[in-house]
């Protein structure tokens, strides 16, 4: 499903090259859940965001369903974010001024789903993910772990074929961490989504089945569980 | 999609409510000037549009020097009655030529009266010839437009007049009798038509039309001429360049025939760059173009730009605001766009956020406008309507340009600047690119500080000329003095003398409120100077109480004062001679020559606004030379008590005139009037900069709370590391007065360009003062002083815990 070949990120400050990504050469298949780990400063985050084209390698090739996505018009990219790219981030980032409903509902609107079905696919996810009390909600309204929550359930509104997720449970408490992680696994098993997580904890880490430590940029250990 | 957009918009103005309201509420009174000066334009640029035939009627103007407060020639639309007659046989394709009376100011409208009702002045009755309604294409709802002025002593009235008098429009036949002036026995004219009202206004407006007969001949005696008003109606649209070569090659033909009969040489009269002209004016061109006055247009162009620089101050406050908000929407726009969404539909959900506002504002603003008109209309002596307005379309269709114009400008900077934002460092909790316009928005700031300073200075400075103006010694006492709107008759004069209280009774042709100027030329050792001449009763200079400088005024021991004296005013004597005393001059025509011998000097009197010095000018009694006269009848009470003079005044008019009431103005009064145009000027711009310094502070209060908030983080930090509250608020405070003294130093320049040219416009003006521009200066640093320290104190105090222990 991903293909990184060979991807080299650095910046350039008075003529000096400061290296964060060093030869990153790697595949990712379809069902895969794989965790990024390492120090703070290794690169994941960079790693992640130019898996999800955030950001782009300043060398190398990467390869997204088989198509060459290094550097990609800004209408192609939004294509791959409404059908195949979901994001989960550390501070949540729910948009404060929509309800939890409205939230999830986002993507939808942006992908043109018709409303019965976005209506259908709104209350499946709240259904599953046990917020339908919350819909009318503000996240301010919300706790961390349900804010959390409602990140993920919006990430799988558009029915993506993989979710990146930075750091997802670093802002919460044990608890809520571990209930997040399960319905991460839980995704990966059942519904066979792709998930690829940036995380500092070997715990969290346990519940992929791939992890990927880097350090200085470059991959030091490629281990499967 | 929309509705979604909507609905956050509406959410995030609730959430900001203060700074949504400063937005909004500025937006709107920026609108609301700008409104009503359109509603203004449209009703002047909508003079006479009545009608499609007004485009086929020209107004005849011709180049002369009577009636003119200058002396100088000007184009003018009274024109020597001759040439309606001259236009009618000499331009082919002219279909009518009408003679109308042209408006005076001073008259007070003749007095109407049905049968034995008490007699009513209506203004705007105008004698005509029997054409008027043939040029003129008014909607009759009684009689018929081409027989109604047939024959003479017939009048056609406004529908509104014959309600006033009647009580009802079915007046066809009935007689009114007018009487024009206090001791005319009156004509009665028998109505033969009513019309209506047309829908805009019209630049030869009437209550009535009356056919005296007097408008159908010229005078016999080729040196007479009558002044009235000309207009044509021609055959479908000309060229207007066309009929204007033809115009002034017939006047010349005409006046060259005119002078050989008169004897007199036409190349000495047109020369020194003196031109015979006559042309034609098309009537849609009319209104904006007067003759002597000043158009509307120009008088208006300060306030369009007032208004302008008004709605701009408010638009300026609306980017503002709105790109130093866009810290909080950057998220939104992060998360957005990974979630799949186009710049482009962010762009257009944030153009919509501000067309929402400018909506509501324009809402307000229509609601000001509605409360504000009555005393808009009472203030500019106009009677517009929102609602009622007959070009209500076209207001609506102005108001959406207007709309998308303002949403435009307003909306288009700030959702560029959002729809920007880069996913990545946004949602990474890097919010630096808050900065981003940071540079523009201190331009913008800088820009509204020096509307508003340049307000501030030119307040001061009218503040000063109004008071300079106000206290000026005028040159004659203005105390207890009434000028009746009727001419000098001796007969009746004596019987007022008789009243006590009553000092003088006199008249002159020269006063505040009504000066008529003659121009002549005098002889004085064979060099020769244009002076103007003013004819005078003999005690009309101790009625008005001018001050004398060197020898006597005319008083009636001398017998000389009634053959050949004149006394100078002091502006003249400088053109004469400083010793003017006892030295004769002559005053030549073709035919005759006539000696004048100078009795006194007097100091200059006002006579006109300070915008106009004060003429040379000649007073005299004696008939020698020809005289002049004009409807003023000054009288000078020695009781302060005028209030039982007066009455008894009206009483002994009322028996001698029971048909023409009487009416006067104190000359306190006429001197007010004189300042009115100035001081309604100096509210109008004391208003719009209350609003324009008000909606530039809230402004800069909004801004600072906003670059407090942004700043937080480096104030904790600066907290932290031991800096005291007072040197938190300076450190906030030094970046907004960097700009507030460059506006400072950016309007000083401009402000004294624009009061030199202001002032310019005044014959007797103060020199430029200084005091204004160190005032304005201080005030505008304090107050934004002021205003940034209340939130930088704020920000100062809060306790950087909580602002460091974020992320």
């Amino acid at each position: 499903m991903i293909e990184l070949k060979n991807i080299e990120k650095y910046y350039a400050t008075k003529g000096i090259k400061n290296y964060v990504l060093r030869h990153v050469t790697t595949t990712i298949k379809q069902g895969e859940f794989v965790s990024i780990m390492g120090p703070s400063g290794a690169g994941k985050s960079t790693l992640l965001n130019i898996l999800g084209m955030l950001e782009e390698p300043t060398y190398g090739v990467y390869e997204f369903l088989g198509e060459d996505v290094t550097s990609l018009n800004e209408r192609k990219r939004i294509e791959l974010y409404r059908n195949h790219i979901g994001f989960v981030f550390q501070a949540y980032h729910l948009i404060d001024e929509m309800t939890v409903y409205e939230n999830i509902e986002a993507p939808l609107l942006y992908k043109k789903v018709g409303s019965s079905e976005r209506a259908s696919r709104i209350a499946n996810l709240l259904d599953r993910f046990n917020i339908v009390a919350k819909k009318d909600l503000f996240p301010n309204q919300l706790s961390g772990g349900q804010q959390q929550l409602v990140g993920i359930a919006r990430a799988l509104a558009a029915q993506p074929s993989i979710i990146l997720a930075d750091e997802p449970t670093g802002n919460l408490q044990s608890a809520q961490a571990e209930e997040i992680m399960q319905l991460f696994q839980q995704l990966n098993k059942e519904d066979g989504i792709t998930i690829i997580q940036v995380t500092h904890s070997e715990k969290n880490a346990t519940y992929g089945n791939r992890i990927l430590h880097l350090a200085d940029g470059v991959v030091k250990d490629d281990v499967k569980i | 999609m929309f509705k979604l957009n909507l609905k956050i918009a509406w959410r995030n103005l609730w959430k900001n409510k203060a700074y949504a309201a400063i937005n909004i509420g500025g937006l709107a009174l920026g609108l609301t000037a700008f409104v009503l000066m359109l509603l203004y334009i449209n009703h002047e640029e909508s003079y006479d549009s009545w009608s499609p035939d007004l485009k086929s009627v020209y107004q005849i103007r011709e180049k002369h020097d009577f009636f003119t407060p200058d002396n100088k020639e000007h184009w003018q639309d009274a024109v020597n009655s001759r040439m309606a007659a001259l236009v009618r046989n000499n331009i082919p394709q002219v279909q009518a030529v009408t003679k109308v009376d042209q408006e005076w100011d001073w008259n007070n409208g003749y007095s109407l009266k049905v049968d034995n009702a008490n007699p009513v002045m209506v203004k705007k009755v105008k004698d005509a010839d029997s054409s008027f309604f043939k040029v003129f294409d008014y909607q009759f709802i009684q009689g018929n437009p081409e027989t109604a002025l047939k024959s003479p002593k017939s009048i056609v009235i406004k529908e509104s007049i014959a309600l006033k008098l009647f009580g009802t429009d079915k007046v066809l036949g009935k007689t009114i009798k007018i009487v024009i002036w206090r001791s005319d026995p009156g004509q009665l004219m028998t109505i033969t038509g009513v019309v209506k009202e047309p829908k805009t206004p019209q630049s030869v407006g009437f209550n009535a039309i009356m056919r005296t007969g007097d408008k159908d001949k010229d005078p016999e005696n080729i040196t007479n001429s009558n002044y009235c008003q000309v207009y044509a109606k021609m055959n479908g649209a000309i060229d207007t360049a066309l009929l204007n070569e033809s115009l002034i090659k017939v006047y010349v033909n005409a006046k060259k025939a005119s002078f050989a009969q008169q004897k007199r040489n036409f190349n000495d009269y047109y020369k020194n760059g003196k031109l015979p002209g006559l042309k034609a004016v098309q009537m849609e061109a009319v209104h904006a173009n007067p003759s002597l006055q000043i158009s509307w247009k120009d008088k208006l162009k300060p306030i369009i730009g007032i208004s302008i620089f008004l709605l701009l101050v408010s638009v300026i406050n609306f980017v503002n605001l709105a790109t130093a908000q866009s810290v909080q929407r950057a998220k939104e726009v992060g998360v957005k766009k990974v979630l799949g969404s186009y710049k482009g539909q962010l762009l257009m959900q944030f153009l919509l956020e501000s067309a929402l506002q400018s909506i509501v504002s324009l809402f307000l603003c229509v609601i000001l406008v509605e409360m504000i008109l009555p005393s808009f209309n009472h203030h500019f002596n106009v009677n517009l309507s929102f609602w009622y307005n007959p070009q209500l379309l076209m207001m609506i269709f102005q108001l959406l340009a207007l709309f998308a114009f303002v949403t435009l400008i307003a909306g288009f900077y700030p959702s560029w600047i959002l729809s920007n934002y880069n996913p990545v460092s946004v949602l990474k909790g890097n919010y630096e690119n808050g900065l981003k316009g940071i540079a523009l928005r201190n331009i913008l700031v800088v820009f509204q500080f020096v509307i508003s300073v340049t307000f501030i200075i030119a307040i001061g400075v009218m503040y000063q000329q109004t008071q300079y103006v106000s206290n000026k010694d005028l040159g004659f006492e203005k105390g207890n003095l009434i000028n009746i709107k009727s001419n000098y008759e001796e007969t009746f004069a004596e019987r007022l003398r008789k009243i006590p209280g009553v000092k003088y009774i006199a008249t002159t042709t020269q006063v505040m409120g009504n000066a008529f100027n003659v121009p002549e030329e005098i002889t004085y050792k064979d060099s020769k100077i244009p002076l103007n001449t003013v004819t005078v009763s003999i005690d009309a200079l101790q009625a008005l109480g001018v001050k004398v400088l060197q020898g006597r005024i005319f008083a009636k021991e001398y017998k000389q004062d009634t053959v050949n004296s004149i006394v100078l005013n002091e502006s003249a004597a400088k053109l004469i001679d400083k010793n003017a005393i006892g030295k004769m001059y002559d005053v030549k025509t073709e035919k005759n020559k006539y000696s004048f011998q100078i009795v006194g000097v007097i100091k200059d009197y006002h006579n006109e606004g300070f915008d106009k010095a004060v003429l040379p000018t000649i007073y005299k009694v004696t008939h020698l030379g020809g005289t002049s006269n004009t409807n003023n009848l000054l009288v000078r009470f020695d009781t302060e008590n005028s209030g039982n003079v007066i009455k008894k005044i009206e009483a002994e008019w009322k028996a001698l005139y029971p048909d023409y009431p009487m009416s006067y103005t104190t000359m306190s009064n006429a001197f007010d009037k004189v300042l009115e145009d100035n001081k309604r000027f100096m509210n109008m711009i004391i208003l719009f900069s209350v609003i324009s310094v008000s909606l530039s502070l809230l402004g800069l209060f909004a801004l600072s709370t906003f670059v407090a908030k942004r700043r937080t983080k480096e104030i904790a930090v600066r907290k932290v590391l031991g800096a005291s509250n007072i040197q938190i608020v300076n450190l906030l405070n030094k970046s907004f007065l960097i700009l507030v003294i460059a506006a400072n130093l950016i309007s000083w320049p401009i402000a004294y360009i624009i009061i030199k040219k202001w002032l310019e416009g005044f014959a007797y003006r103060i020199d430029m003062p200084v005091l204004p521009f160190i005032v304005a200066t201080i005030v505008s640093v304090i107050i934004a002083v002021l205003t940034v320290s209340i939130q930088a104190r704020k920000a100062a105090v809060t306790d950087p815990v909580n602002a460091l222990k974020y992320e």
